[in-house]
């Protein structure tokens, strides 16, 4: 399913923080987890994936370490900072009121349970 | 076309839309890495390379997009809190030297020299931050002679002020930063690097002791083990960090205590002058005069306003009484003259300084960043310590400067240009990366490990 993007703009930073509270990852390995998670919803461009990992470094949500993978490539792994948890806690409860209004509108009291 | 060209031929539309230099090569690398993971995932699946390569770039996205998206997350970024406390700093010490050059000799010409100093020490330091830091990593051994052969040259042929070189001091103050810089060449080197360290640093030491300066002998010590622990810590030297500790620290403890002890027995002088820095009374009109008058000046000072008049010495005005309190005494000469709030102004001034400084010692990414901006942190901060002390009336040194805010050029440009280095890290820091992982185990040819010998014909070392 094609999904709108200005949906999915201010979401991402989301997807990628919840990715990272899981485990440090590099940037590839975060785009298969995405689509694998999201049934194939949330197929993310790579090159939407990077300025968004950066800005995230620079505004200290997640920090970045480089580590030698075994075919001696050197690959950049994230991790979420103390800072990143507590943003994600609170967008993660943002998103859930506003999941939550959009889905009483759309379909009533029963969606709204979900 | 091959199909590696085709990789380089988008990448380098992606480095074209970034336009901070710096920042190209390690996000390019990123960049790279990604696209070549895709592509071998695409060929695993079944693709053959050229239709692998181009679905990869396809996922990546229009290189223009990603790149100008890119470009817009690297900008060049002072850190404008820094940069706003040093020049705060700076206008300060200014403004302290105008409002007593009334009072002294020749403190109009002082205070126009200060000026010229001023404008040269902001020079220096926006040189410093333009400059690539990394320099000091790359050719530590050239930096730490010539800086040796300067500070020689200077001890031959500058003159000596109550005996003492005194622009020789002031580049000594540069030598915690780039022993930072030799300290980062000895990773994995194990206890022989460590020991080199150590033996490094009599050359400064040697030199410190010429001047002859005990405070810049007692910075020089205490930042570089403070760069050394720090380094032991991060596990620089791939050693094991508690023995290390010991290698480092009993030597020196033992040396220390072996030359105060031989100076103690060999020099009545100094051992009188200990003996008064712990009693002053012991020799009001000699050696514990200064220590004694600051004593009185501080218990006559109010919280805010004029201090009150010291019974006897009613006549004599602070610059009378203590010398040269331009360099040496300036903030005595602030708790009385306008209380002690002025003392609590600016020793908020100069913590939120090293404060800053430690946020962004924290942001390096680089060992090489992080001993640097810890080496220029300690120098800073020591000084500070030295001269405030020194000024409370705790008279174990002769106070060096209050960085930034006393009179002296020396002492302002060296400093302004450690805070350009630092203005640089905090700038830059974040894209420079240690080639090789902290911890790395150093191989040898032929291993025993566990149990298994194992022969490394890959080995490049």
């Amino acid at each position: 399913m094609k999904i709108d993007k200005s949906l999915l703009a201010g979401s991402t930073i989301i997807l990628i923080l919840k990715l990272l509270e899981e485990g440090d990852m590099y940037g590839y390995q975060m785009i298969e987890e995405l689509s694998k998670k999201s049934n194939n919803v949330f197929q993310l461009k790579a090159g939407t994936l990077y300025p968004l990992l950066h800005t995230l470094e620079q505004r200290g949500l997640a920090t970045s370490y480089n580590k030698t993978a075994d075919n001696a490539k050197v690959r950049k792994y994230y991790s979420i900072t103390k800072k990143g948890r507590s943003y994600l806690q609170e967008k993660e409860k943002e998103w859930k009121t506003y999941a939550t209004a959009v889905n009483k509108v759309l379909g009533g009291e029963i969606f709204a349970a979900i | 076309m091959r199909q590696s060209d085709k990789i380089s031929a988008y990448l380098e539309i992606v480095r074209q839309q970034i336009r901070w230099k710096k920042a190209q090569p390690i996000v390019l690398e990123e960049i790279e890495n990604h696209i070549i993971d895709q592509k071998d995932a695409f060929m695993r699946d079944g693709l053959n390379e050229e239709e692998a390569t181009a679905r990869a770039l396809a996922e990546m996205g229009d290189p223009v997009v990603v790149g100008e998206q890119l470009d817009r997350t690297h900008r060049p970024k002072p850190d404008y809190s820094l940069l706003a406390l040093t020049s705060l700093l700076v206008f300060l010490g200014l403004m302290v030297q105008f409002s007593i050059s009334s009072n002294i000799f020749l403190a109009k010409w002082m205070f126009e020299r200060q000026i010229v100093w001023s404008v040269i020490a902001v020079a220096v330091m926006f040189i410093a931050y333009f400059a690539d830091f990394t320099i000091i990593g790359r050719y530590h051994k050239i930096i730490f002679s010539l800086l040796s052969l300067l500070v020689f040259v200077c001890y031959l042929f500058t003159g000596e002020v109550h005996g003492r070189s005194v622009k020789m001091v002031y580049l000594l103050l540069l030598f915690p930063t780039f022993f930072a810089g030799f300290v980062y060449n000895m990773r994995n080197k194990g206890y022989g690097g460590l020991i080199l360290c150590g033996l490094v640093l009599i050359i400064p030491a040697f030199l410190a002791e010429l001047a002859p300066s005990a405070a810049i002998l007692f910075l020089l010590c205490v930042s570089c083990l403070f760069i050394l622990t720090a380094a032991v810590f991060k596990g620089w030297f791939n050693v094991n960090k508690k023995s290390a500790l010991f290698t480092m620290y009993i030597p020196t403890v033992i040396t220390l205590l072996s030359v105060f002890l031989f100076i103690l027995m060999r020099d009545g002088y100094v051992s009188q002058r200990l003996q008064v820095i712990l009693n002053p009374y012991l020799d009001p009109r000699g050696a514990g005069y200064v220590t004694i008058m600051i004593r009185r000046l501080l218990t006559n000072s109010r919280f805010i306003g004029q201090g009150l008049p010291i019974s006897g010495l009613e006549d004599y005005t602070v610059f009378q009484l203590l010398p040269e309190v331009n360099t040496n005494y300036l903030l005595i000469y602030l708790i009385y003259r306008f209380g002690w709030i002025t003392f609590v102004g600016i020793i908020t001034l100069l913590a939120a300084f090293i404060i800053r400084a430690v946020i962004i010692c924290r942001k390096q990414k680089s060992v090489l960043g992080f001993l640097i901006s810890l080496a220029i942190i300690s120098t800073f901060a020591i000084q500070c310590i030295i001269y405030i002390a020194s000024n409370l009336g705790f008279m174990l040194f002769a106070p060096l400067s209050l960085p930034l805010i006393s009179y002296g050029g020396g002492g302002l440009v060296i400093n302004m240009a450690l805070i350009g280095i630092l203005l640089s890290l905090s700038r830059t820091g974040y894209l420079v990366r240690d080639k090789m992982e902290v911890g790395f185990k150093k191989t040898s040819f032929i291993q025993y490990d566990n149990g298994r010998v194992i022969i490394d014909l890959k080995r490049t070392t």
